[in-house]
């Protein structure tokens, strides 16, 4: 297949993709059930009594409760979560799904500690750079770019 | 999500085993499926390039979740495609599409507080599924296992190997 048709259709499934970029960020609303961190900036009140589901870096933690920091779209919001004993510390992650209470705070329901602290983000990033290295070494050994017609050929013909 | 490791042992496992009956499923051809379990990791090109940067610049609101997404995974899956020879494009479009599936359950499969996934079947639906909660993503255990299931089935190929 010649190689302009080949980027023709390369091009035109990026630009379908770009297309889902930007309308996945439009259209978000609709996806997402429960107020984000924007949202609760702007109209916190609005929300009071409502479940929600947040995602956020502890800031800081005490007897029965943290206080996470959620962040979208360059927003940021600081809020108490109550009733919860998980064990993480400091700058690790956490899924909150609870019922928003006046003075920026969440009765949490269930807390699901994504990372523990800021090392289980390392560990995640180390184990997927070990992947990523192992995968090409392995898939060059058995492939190769043919500079004649630019397109992967295996070693082995 | 899970680490990119572990995302493609999985479809190491499944492919290396499926190639014990099919003929012409041999390793490379494994190796193929198992890069299209890497496509919804790209979501991790935000580390790279902010979405808050390529907004500035494109003007329009800009989100790579379609990345881990079914309709993600078929695009770039297309991409990768016609990256080979012309005979090998079902071949390769049926693998590399495999990849990314078995990433997105996977990925399907951990833990969110409120028992719903992400909108992975997106742009299809945007359902969000239930997710069993099995695991969070910075859980070793889950590469442990991928890491023992992977050295076993990689024992018994070599030995199928062997004795052909």
């Amino acid at each position: 297949m010649r190689v302009w048709v080949r980027a023709v259709i390369v091009l035109v499934l990026c630009l379908i993709l770009g297309g889902l970029f930007v309308h996945a960020a439009v259209t978000e609303e609709q996806r997402s059930p429960y107020p984000d961190a924007a949202d609760l900036s702007t109209g916190y009140e609005s929300y009071v009594g409502q479940h929600l589901m947040v995602f956020g870096t502890v800031t800081e933690t005490g007897d029965g409760g943290m206080a996470i920091r959620v962040e979208s779209d360059g927003t940021a919001i600081t809020l108490r979560v109550t009733g919860t004993e998980a064990a993480v510390e400091p700058g690790g992650v956490v899924q909150v799904y609870g019922t928003l209470e006046p003075d920026r705070a969440i009765a949490a329901e269930r807390v699901e500690v994504v990372n523990s602290s800021r090392w289980a983000e390392f560990y995640k990033y180390g184990a997927s750079a070990v992947g990523a290295l192992g995968f090409l070494l392995l898939f060059f050994r058995y492939w190769r770019v043919d500079r004649d017609t630019w397109t992967l050929e295996a070693r082995d013909g | 999500m899970a680490d990119l490791l572990t995302h493609l042992l999985v479809p190491y496992i499944l492919l290396t085993v499926a190639s014990w009956r099919v003929d012409w499923l041999d390793q490379r051809w494994v190796i193929v499926g198992m890069g299209g379990a890497a496509i919804p990791d790209l979501i991790k090109l935000e580390i790279v390039l902010e979405e808050k940067t390529v907004e500035s610049i494109l003007g329009h609101p800009f989100s790579y979740d379609p990345l881990s997404t079914l309709g993600g995974v078929l695009l770039l899956a297309g991409v990768i495609t016609v990256a080979f020879e012309r005979r090998h494009w079902r071949r390769v479009f049926g693998l590399v599409t495999f990849g990314g599936l078995t990433s997105l359950l996977l990925d399907g499969i951990r833990v969110y507080a409120d028992g719903r996934a992400s909108v992975w079947l997106y742009p299809f639906t945007n359902w969000r599924p239930p997710t069993p909660s099995l695991y969070v993503s910075s859980d070793p255990t889950v590469l442990v296992v991928a890491l023992l299931a992977a050295g076993t089935v990689a024992v018994v190929d070599r030995r199928i190997q062997a004795s052909n």
